[in-house]
């Protein structure tokens, strides 16, 4: 059997891919290489899966774009210094107000009434405040994405 | 690593991973849901990757991977993605041909299965290596080159009876 017919004899099958992607040793590409001098169909087969391989690597398979993702990528620093603001004014605001309210209950000089209506402002505040953190732990106990593993 | 040169290399995969979830999840919006949330999770918890166990790409692609099937998982099993996929559209900036093109291929590539797709965008569109790619989908090196073959041979006989 001479050296032409060996080659021709049997088809590169998967090695065509790994030819066009270079993964293939030396030794498997000069294989697929001969055989492909000899035979037509991989000849064929290499030439149309190499414009197939081109078609897709310039196809517009996602059209979002850098400046998308560069968005994207500073949503978790806002989220974490606008978390940290929030953090620091409310604790600023009810230590202020703890201070404002026991001298405000112990003053002397200030009638029972103006002293419940006061009260009336503060608890007001202080229960919306709650049930707003409370509907942020909800929305956190419901992430449909907090189960995914990094 | 530092946090500005992960960002930066992120950023720059930003497309790639799109065109991944895309073709996972059946279209544009939840895709570009799942690589933002990707994002969140990597910065929540920059320490997780360990560039001593290998690069940036395939791990993040991982996560991505990972948090389209977290998505498909909770989704209803009756919910098709097929349609959803060869419907989505390109950039106005495109010229008609290349909308065309890309069109026809979108259609193509919708008919094929969820794992030839996936194998195809990792490496076709990202250009990543075989060993890249063995690491993200979890399989031996090994089994890359013939899913990607097979996937391939699939692809072309699509288009081909098309044209």
């Amino acid at each position: 059997m001479s050296n032409t017919n060996q080659f021709a004899d049997q088809h590169v099958g998967d090695q065509l891919s790994g030819f066009i992607d270079g993964e293939l040793t030396q030794q498997q590409r000069q294989f697929v290489t001969l055989h492909c001098e000899v035979c037509a169909d991989c000849q064929e087969n290499l030439e149309r899966l190499r414009a197939l391989r081109e078609r897709i690597g310039n196809a517009g398979l996602s059209e979002v774009g850098e400046d998308k993702w560069r968005e994207t990528m500073n949503d978790p620093t806002v989220e974490l210094t606008r978390g940290i603001g929030w953090l620091l004014f409310i604790v600023g605001m009810l230590i202020i107000a703890g201070i404002g309210l026991v001298g405000f209950l112990f003053s002397d000089g200030i009638s029972v009434g103006m002293k419940l209506l006061m009260f009336a402002i503060y608890g007001g505040l202080a229960t919306l405040f709650f049930s707003v953190l409370r509907q942020r732990l909800i929305e956190r106990k419901t992430d449909k994405y907090k189960d995914v593993e990094v | 690593m530092k946090k500005p040169k992960m960002q930066q290399q992120l950023i720059q995969l930003g497309n790639g991973a799109h065109a991944l979830a895309t073709q996972m999840l059946g279209n544009g919006d939840d895709a570009a849901d799942a690589v933002h949330d990707s994002f969140v999770k990597v910065f929540k918890k920059p320490e997780a990757y360990d560039e001593n166990k290998g690069p940036l790409t395939p791990w993040f692609l991982r996560v991505v991977r990972n948090q389209c099937l977290d998505l498909i998982r909770r989704r209803r099993p009756t919910e098709d993605t097929i349609d959803e996929l060869s419907d989505s559209a390109p950039g106005p900036e495109a010229s008609l041909e290349i909308i065309q093109r890309d069109q026809e291929l979108r259609n193509a590539l919708s008919t094929l299965s969820s794992a030839q797709r996936e194998i195809i965008v990792l490496r076709d569109y990202m250009d990543l290596s075989y060993a890249e790619i063995a690491s993200v989908l979890e399989i031996a090196q090994g089994t890359v080159m013939s899913r990607l073959h097979r996937a391939r041979m699939a692809l072309k006989e699509v288009i081909e009876s098309h044209e």
